[in-house]
């Protein structure tokens, strides 16, 4: 038996069809049932809901065997598991925003909030910027309209919401997508079925690339 | 009943795992628990965490906790090859988590091999390693590299310093996509990106992953590390272990001190590697020795995963007494009891937590046995 992390909402239903077209589908899931655990007594996983954010944290401490997490969640974690696969949806990107009339000081060091304080420290230290990072849990768009920032570093999907806000994309940080991961512990005693899930996701995204062209 | 019955799981195992290497005629490496706090400053990156618990001690001089024991054996090793230092090892290291940053006192067993490393010398290390997760639990891997095979490619490709490190980061998550976008994005061939790929996802036996890995490794030294893998896997052969053994190229060692053999240790149901080792060689370089290193730790907090029953805590007899009794005259029954070779607990309470076989009460002269 197999342990598998979602991500609960969107993303998690998107990657939950993906198994099921695969092969590993879960009564259970499609029952509407509002548990957290969800076991098929003949399948062969079992599916683990957690709060996004959590995913990378079940597969690497074991409790669960393998997972799908944004590459965003991935990066602010460091997470020591293996990234085995590019799912290729979820796509979005870390950018950094300021109000459309913004002007930098470069004399002082920017003022970042941010969700994801790791990326943005190691943004910076890239390019030799100095900032002071404000960890924010959410609405990161208030913080320059209210002075408390210069900057956001946020996910990015459409922009709308940064626009609503008066904001504009200023740099491209990463691209962000989902992400299929491991346990390094489990890739070693159930090699085998995970190697068979991670090689049918792959072709059935090759397959949904080869529609879309 | 065991004599040793009272011993904890963690304590029975290091006890077997010293009888392991005594037996193997290592010596017990004897140590204090501080070293002058420059050794580990001189070789930060091959700590795996920078934080250090730091002290001045009488003389000013700036001492710390010892983060790491390795470091420390191979500053007292002796220097040349005439002979092989056998030692082994069970200490306290001092290190900040890397999750909350505050510091714990983590239980490390290990061996170190010193001086000249052979080929019958590198097999038994990487046997005593076998052997050592196998005391651990009945289900267990050894998962083994050589750095010259990725460090070959990367010399091949010409990759500067930074862009090592990534590629090494991107193959120890064996992440194939982004690892192709990164070689792509510094120039390097499709041809050689492949190479890259191939070796991270290679699968199957280990006599077939050598093949393939010889087939996709390119320059005299990845072709040289081929050939070390295949001569060691075959030594193991003659052990019956082979089973036990994989062969997994995307494990990470720093190439500023570890050269050749690498390997790795897992046991069913920690969710980490428990057992990590490697030649250093370069390390012995880099602090002044002419000599090999090789050798292993098996870190006991991982294994804090297996050990989750709770043990019952018990007694041979539970002796009571009350409070008006002769405490001379309890003391002697007491003795009388344990010079039977019985585990008492004389008590005048309760004792929730303690398992007894018998309960026994005191009658004034002497303890009786309770229905």
């Amino acid at each position: 038996m197999l342990n598998v992390a979602l991500p609960k909402g969107r993303l998690g239903d998107k990657v939950y069809n993906l198994f099921k077209q695969i092969g590993y589908d879960c009564r259970a899931m499609e029952d509407g049932d509002r548990k957290l655990v969800l076991r098929d007594p003949d399948g062969e996983v079992s599916y683990l809901l957690v709060k996004p954010s959590d995913v990378a944290i079940y597969v690497e401490h074991g409790a669960a065997d393998i997972g799908v997490v944004g590459k965003d969640v991935l990066l602010e974690g460091g997470n020591d598991v293996y990234e085995l696969l590019d799912l290729g949806f979820g796509i979005c990107r870390m950018a950094e925003a300021a109000p459309v009339d913004f002007k930098e000081n470069k004399q002082r060091p920017l003022r970042v909030a941010t969700k994801y304080p790791r990326i943005a420290k190691r943004y910076y230290a890239s390019i030799c910027r100095e900032i002071e990072v404000i960890k924010l849990n959410g609405s990161i768009e208030l913080a320059p309209i209210l002075g408390l920032s210069d900057v956001i570093v946020d996910i990015v999907e459409t922009g709308t919401t940064l626009k609503q806000n008066g904001l504009d994309v200023r740099r491209e940080i990463l691209p962000i997508s989902a992400r299929f991961i491991a346990n390094k512990a489990s890739m070693k005693f159930k090699e085998a079925q995970i190697r068979d899930i991670q090689e049918k996701l792959a072709a059935a995204i090759m397959e949904k690339a080869g529609e879309k062209k | 009943m065991s004599t040793m019955s009272f011993l904890s799981e963690q304590e029975r195992l290091v006890l077997e795992l010293r009888e392991l290497y005594q037996g193997h005629g290592c010596m017990r490496f004897p140590m204090r628990r501080f070293e002058e706090y420059a050794l580990y400053l001189e070789n930060k990156s091959f700590l795996t965490s920078e934080q250090v618990l730091s002290f001045t001690d009488g003389n000013g001089k700036l001492m710390a906790l010892k983060p790491d024991v390795t470091l420390s054996i191979v500053k007292h090793a002796r220097r040349g090859r005439e002979c092989v230092e056998k030692l082994y090892y069970i200490e306290s290291v001092y290190r900040a988590s890397p999750t909350d940053h505050e510091f714990k006192e983590i239980e490390q067993i290990g061996v170190e091999y010193l001086g000249n490393v052979d080929r019958y010398a590198t097999g038994e290390v990487v046997w005593l390693a076998l052997e050592s997760l196998r005391c651990c639990h009945r289900e267990y891997v050894l998962d083994i590299s050589h750095m010259g095979l990725t460090a070959g490619l990367m010399n091949e490709c010409a990759l500067d310093g930074e862009t090592r490190r990534a590629v090494f980061g991107l193959i120890s998550q064996k992440n194939v996509h982004e690892l192709r976008a990164l070689l792509a994005q510094k120039g390097v061939s499709a041809e050689m990106t492949d190479r890259f790929a191939g070796l991270i996802t290679l699968t199957g036996t280990v006599e077939e992953m050598l093949e393939k890995a010889a087939e996709l490794v390119v320059g005299d030294e990845a072709l040289r590390a081929v050939d070390e893998l295949k001569q060691l896997y075959s030594d193991l052969k003659a052990l019956d272990m082979s089973n036990r053994i994989r062969l997994d190229f995307s494990i990470d060692s720093d190439l500023d001190y570890y050269n050749g053999i690498v390997f790795r240790g897992y046991l069913e149901g920690a969710p980490r590697a428990v057992l990590s080792g490697g030649r250093y060689d370069h390390l012995m370089t880099k602090m002044g020795k002419d000599a090999d290193g090789f050798g292993f730790a098996l870190y006991l907090d991982e294994l804090n995963s297996l050990f989750m029953l709770p043990r019952r805590e018990e007694i041979d007899i539970l002796a009571r007494y009350s409070p008006e009794d002769d405490a001379a005259k309890v003391l002697a029954a007491v003795k009388s009891l344990r010079d039977c070779g019985l585990r008492v607990h004389a008590t005048c309470g309760e004792t929730p937590d303690l398992f007894a076989y018998r309960q026994y009460r005191f009658n004034g002269e002497r303890f009786v046995e309770v229905e």
